[in-house]
């Protein structure tokens, strides 16, 4: 943990400052508009005390989830059928939520192809997260899987299906069977290729019947904290402007990951960290930020991802000189080594100068050498995708590609039952009300690195657990606990700032900088000196935001202004991923440091060893002398 | 590389659309036994708002591609578009439930709906097959948008 408090001592040092009142003639006036409110409940009202110039609405839930992905609407869910006034707060329509690329499938030891135990799918994940993953969430997840798929199943999410009814499942990288002795394990259940789609359209549609109220296109923009509880959220209404709070005795943070942070990342446009940040301003820590996956082959620039299917069906990799450069690097698997080596191997390429393209920054993947049939046939999504997003013709041209961030694994510290933990004189210690499940927490399920399908599991697994949680310790109805008037100023404040915002540097400009500084900093291979110029290259990055420059002072649909608070969220993940990467210094899962190669467990262990085998050789040796002495006189 | 004997090897057989062959039959029963409220139209809303919001709309999707696709799009088409083509334009893109289903009709691998074809759907197509052979890159900055209002 003394990566967290360092990062965190740091950013103390950095919160975002109150500002003063905006000059009168700056204010556009206060407009009159029709609101509408979700649901049925009136209680509903408008407060005077923070602004006069923002209309602020408050409202009163017994929980209050954010994010609306495959874990916030199953905590959502879970919560309203619970029988909890539960509202959800989403800057997206749920099924546009980022889970909907998912297209793989979720583990879970149904043991339906072969026989499998839940025990196996627990050693996988630990093995899988570099022993770095937390055994107990580990445990609850694995152990939870059956029974979450077949709940998910009968809520209607249709799996497919064995000839003989059961749920099939497929093979899915690093999954085995008896402690990795039994070869591969068949364990990833799917909705044909719309796993993603599917758990979002079920959830969303069975929360409704229980009456969970959405406010969707509303931008949360912080946790309301007091005396280190949480006691809700405060949220900018999109579509009219309004600020609105919702006190809640529970809050879920399910915002997912922050990909965006990166120049080159496989996420959407709205994986920009919201929850991380908003955690951060708080005052709590976040976890094992330095832990970000990375896949070999993502577009150039654009960061789609191409499948390793590519790779299978015979594309290779190739850097400037043409060369087929895995077989140096992996002689046998050559360009199907496992992820981490490939990404590797490609950094190691450019790095050395043999990168293609005007910057030298990335290399190529080739297809053309395929017959043209088997390109349409077997990889048609492939020739659309690089056409689309390369403008390039995969029957005549490679693709050029870049290893992309893919996944963070570290987010919001929680313990196995999705409560948010804060680590203050060496102690784990729950902070009430507040929550937190998905890609944004950290449980940690994924420790260093995580196995395929394992996140669409940690989702619905984790997301249920908040919601159990919930209902065990708190009953519907509760009275909540008071709250000052002025709750939620600071991030209005902030938003008023941010709309008139005026200096010298364009919101694209310094997202562009930040972007290409972790791109160049802290990518797949690391070294204490580029991390160290990276985290003062990102701290100047950090201070330019108070030159940020926006042009849209509308305050209904700004997408300027949500683009530039999503920076400022940025902001705070990747000041933390970069020192977190600095101050861990030893190579775990998808951090890997070339000048630590060796974890530094195993050196002290090695070292240890040494120190007192020398020791006790001398002694013998001074023993043994004197016993020659003595035999001697 | 000792690192990757002590790593797990992680080469996944990622299905995607991009590999035939390994997705079973997707029988599409969520989608008719649970049906989603239906989605309304905004009749009444002013149509500077409306392009506001279909901006935003456009450049936060479920997944990469249509991101990219529909805020390129977005930049060239969305200030320019009439009363019903931004009718239609809102419906395209807010009424399908599943974000793959717009992107498959946009690259015409899946044939498009009735409801959705039309003028904009013809527009989306031909920005969609890139004769120009354009960089994609990424989305579109926002600073268009500043050039255009000056």
């Amino acid at each position: 943990m003394a990566t967290v408090s360092a990062a965190s001592r740091l950013l103390s040092k950095r919160v975002l400052s109150n500002t003063k009142a905006v000059p009168a003639a700056a204010v556009q006036g206060y407009r009159s508009f029709h609101f509408s409110i979700y649901g049925k409940k009136k209680n509903a009202k408008v407060a005077d005390d923070i602004s006069t110039q923002y209309p602020v609405v408050d409202h009163e839930f017994d929980a209050v989830v954010v994010g609306a992905g495959g874990a916030g609407l199953r905590a959502a869910f879970g919560l309203s059928e619970a029988g909890f006034n539960t509202a959800c707060v989403t800057k997206l329509f749920p099924t546009r939520s980022h889970t909907v690329a998912a297209q793989g499938g979720i583990n879970a030891a149904l043991g339906n192809m072969e026989e499998d135990d839940w025990r196996w799918h627990f050693y996988d994940t630990v093995k899988g997260s570099d022993w770095l993953g937390d055994q107990d969430a580990i445990h609850y997840m694995t152990e939870q899987a059956p029974a979450a798929v077949v709940e998910l199943e009968n809520f209607g999410m249709p799996f497919s299906r064995t000839e003989e009814g059961k749920i099939y499942q497929r093979a899915f990288g690093g999954q085995s069977l008896k402690y990795g002795k039994g070869g591969q394990a068949h364990r990833c259940c799917c909705v044909a290729d719309r796993t993603g789609h599917s758990l979002l359209h079920t959830l969303y549609g069975r929360s409704l019947r229980y009456d969970t109220s959405y406010f969707v296109e509303y931008f949360a923009l912080d946790l309301l904290m007091e005396d280190g509880e949480c006691k809700g959220v405060i949220a900018l209404c999109m579509e009219d402007g309004s600020i609105h709070r919702f006190r809640a005795q529970n809050t879920v943070i399910a915002t997912g990951g922050y990909g965006r942070t990166y120049f080159s990342c496989t996420s959407a446009h709205t994986s920009t960290g919201d929850g991380n940040a908003m955690v951060t301003r708080a005052g709590l820590p976040c976890q094992d930020m330095e832990f970000v996956q990375f896949h070999p082959t993502g577009i150039y620039g654009a960061g789609c991802l191409i499948t390793e299917g590519c790779r299978g069906e015979g594309g290779i990799l190739i850097n400037s000189e043409g060369e087929r450069f895995m077989e140096r690097y992996a002689p046998n698997a050559k360009d199907l080594a496992s992820r981490d080596v490939v990404s590797r191997s490609m950094t190691i390429e450019i790095r050395e100068g043999r990168g293609v393209g005007p910057e030298k920054d990335h290399v190529y993947l080739q297809l053309h050498h395929l017959p043209p049939q088997q390109l349409a046939a077997r990889l048609p999504g492939i020739s659309e995708t690089a056409m689309i997003f390369a403008g390039v013709d995969v029957t005549k041209e490679p693709i050029p590609v870049l290893p992309t961030v893919h996944y963070n694994m570290g987010g919001i510290p929680t313990n196995y039952k999705g409560q948010v933990i804060d680590h203050t004189n060496g102690e784990d210690k729950v902070v009430p009300g507040l929550y937190a499940c998905g890609e944004a927490a950290c449980a940690s399920v994924h420790g260093a690195n995580r196995l395929g399908a394992n996140s669409l599991l940690d989702l619905v697994v984790f997301g249920r657990a908040c919601a159990l949680t919930i209902a065990e310790e708190h009953k519907p109805g509760e009275k909540l606990s008071p709250l000052k008037s002025s709750a939620g100023e600071a991030s209005v404040a902030n938003l008023d700032k941010l709309r008139f915002a005026n200096g010298n540097l364009r919101t694209s400009e310094i997202r562009l900088n930040m972007q290409k500084g972790m791109q160049n900093h802290a990518a797949v291979f690391r070294t204490g000196s580029v991390l160290k110029e990276g985290c003062d290259k990102l701290d100047d990055i950090y201070q330019s935001m108070e030159k940020i420059k926006t042009f849209d002072r509308g305050i209904v649909w700004n997408t300027d202004l949500v683009e530039s608070l999503e920076l400022q969220n940025l902001m705070l993940n990747a000041v933390q991923t970069i020192n977190s990467a600095e101050q861990r210094k030893e190579s775990r899962g998808a951090h890997a440091r070339e000048d630590f190669k060796v974890s530094p467990q195993i050196s002290k262990f090695f070292s240890y060893t040494c120190e007192t085998l020398f020791t006790r050789s001398l002694f013998i040796f001074i023993l043994s002398f004197f016993f020659e002495n003595l035999l001697v006189s | 590389m000792c690192q990757a004997v002590r790593r797990p090897g992680v080469t996944a057989v990622v299905s995607s659309r991009g590999y035939k062959g390994d997705a079973p039959d997707d029988n599409k029963a969520d989608l008719i036994e649970i049906p989603l409220p239906p989605w309304m139209e905004k009749t009444d809303e002013p149509v500077d708002i409306k392009r506001r919001r279909l901006l935003y709309e456009s450049r936060k999707r479920g997944m990469l591609e249509n991101c990219i696709l529909l805020s390129l799009f977005a930049k060239r088409y969305l200030n320019t578009m009439t009363a019903s083509q931004l009718q239609q334009y809102d419906r395209l893109i807010n009424e399908p439930s599943n974000d793959w289903d717009i992107y498959y009709w946009a690259t015409e691998a899946q044939p498009t709906p009735e409801v959705y074809q039309g003028e904009v759907m013809e527009m989306l197509k031909e920005f969609t097959k890139n004769k120009n052979h354009e960089q994609r890159l990424d989305a579109p900055s926002l600073e268009y948008l500043e050039k255009e209002a000056q």
